[in-house]
């Protein structure tokens, strides 16, 4: 077994020199912190618009909050209202229901069936 | 880890790298050299979490190693036993050659693991426990591979 051993030993696989293998690994390097930058970029103007969302959301509904106590009213009165208008509306078109409802099974046919993309 | 100190570290073990690489590509230079550069790159994106726990070496082999097997697996079907000698040193003897090309034609023929036991144990004079942390394997599973490794060596090569 020993001379296998010693024929492994003595005969250790040679590399050839190639002084460009550290500079195609640097160029490499280079690229990669190229494509961190992007993603801490992508990253970071994600975080601004999430901030601004917020603020946003926050912004509006501060305003909105204000506008109810500031106009209060009747809310019952005006959600009666808007269901006896309903109501009405539906009585006088019920004959043109049915199209909706067609258009709405069509679109969900088309939406559910359609295939997927190939990207 | 900075990019000056990750080349810096490379530079010292680009020579032993290729030459695992080399050892398990058969004595495909341009193939060992790409999967270096592949395993460079993953090294490099992992740097941060190189946390020092084992050598910086012994890292860079674990990831060059695992770089090598997926390159095996995404090549399996193309895989042809090699028919003719490859990056053989230039301006030696035929006998030497003839030698290189019989170690080549052994370790194409041997299982994965077995190869890269016996090239990191031979090759690049690595301790068992090392081999078993770039293996990822227990140490008792290494000797086994080197056995293995041996048995098989000596029936590939003539002495």
């Amino acid at each position: 077994m020993s001379s296998v051993e010693d024929f492994l030993r003595e005969n250790k696989p040679q590399v050839k020199e190639d002084p460009t293998f550290i500079l195609e690994a640097q160029r490499r390097m280079v690229q990669v912190e190229g494509i961190k930058a992007e993603v801490d970029r992508q990253r970071s103007r994600g975080r601004v618009a999430l901030i601004i969302a917020l603020c946003g959301g926050l912004a509006i509904g501060v305003f909105a909050t204000a506008i109810t106590f500031l106009y209060p009213i009747d809310a019952q009165s005006s959600a009666e209202g808007l269901l006896r208008a309903a109501r009405l509306y539906l009585q006088d078109y019920r004959q043109y229901l049915p199209m909706p409802v067609a258009i709405l099974a069509i679109t969900l046919a088309v939406v559910l069936f359609k295939r997927p993309a190939r990207i | 880890m900075t990019q000056e100190r990750f080349i810096s570290e490379v530079r010292q073990q680009q020579e032993p790298l290729r030459r695992f690489l080399l050892a398990l590509c058969a004595g495909d230079g341009a193939l060992a050299d790409d999967i270096a550069q592949d395993a460079l790159v993953r090294a490099y994106v992992a740097s941060g979490s190189f946390l020092g726990l084992s050598k910086f070496s012994t890292w860079l082999f674990r990831i060059a190693y695992n770089c090598y097997i997926d390159h095996c697996r995404k090549a399996r079907p193309e895989k042809a036993p090699v028919e003719e000698a490859r990056n053989l040193p230039g301006g030696d003897s035929s006998d030497k050659s003839f030698r290189y090309q019989q170690l080549y034609l052994a370790l194409d023929r041997l299982p994965e693991k077995e190869k890269a036991a016996i090239a990191l144990f031979y090759f690049e004079d690595r301790s068992i426990k090392e081999i078993s942390s770039i293996l990822d394997m227990p140490q008792g599973t290494v000797k086994y591979q080197l056995s293995m490794g041996r048995q098989h060596l000596k029936q590939y090569i003539q002495l």
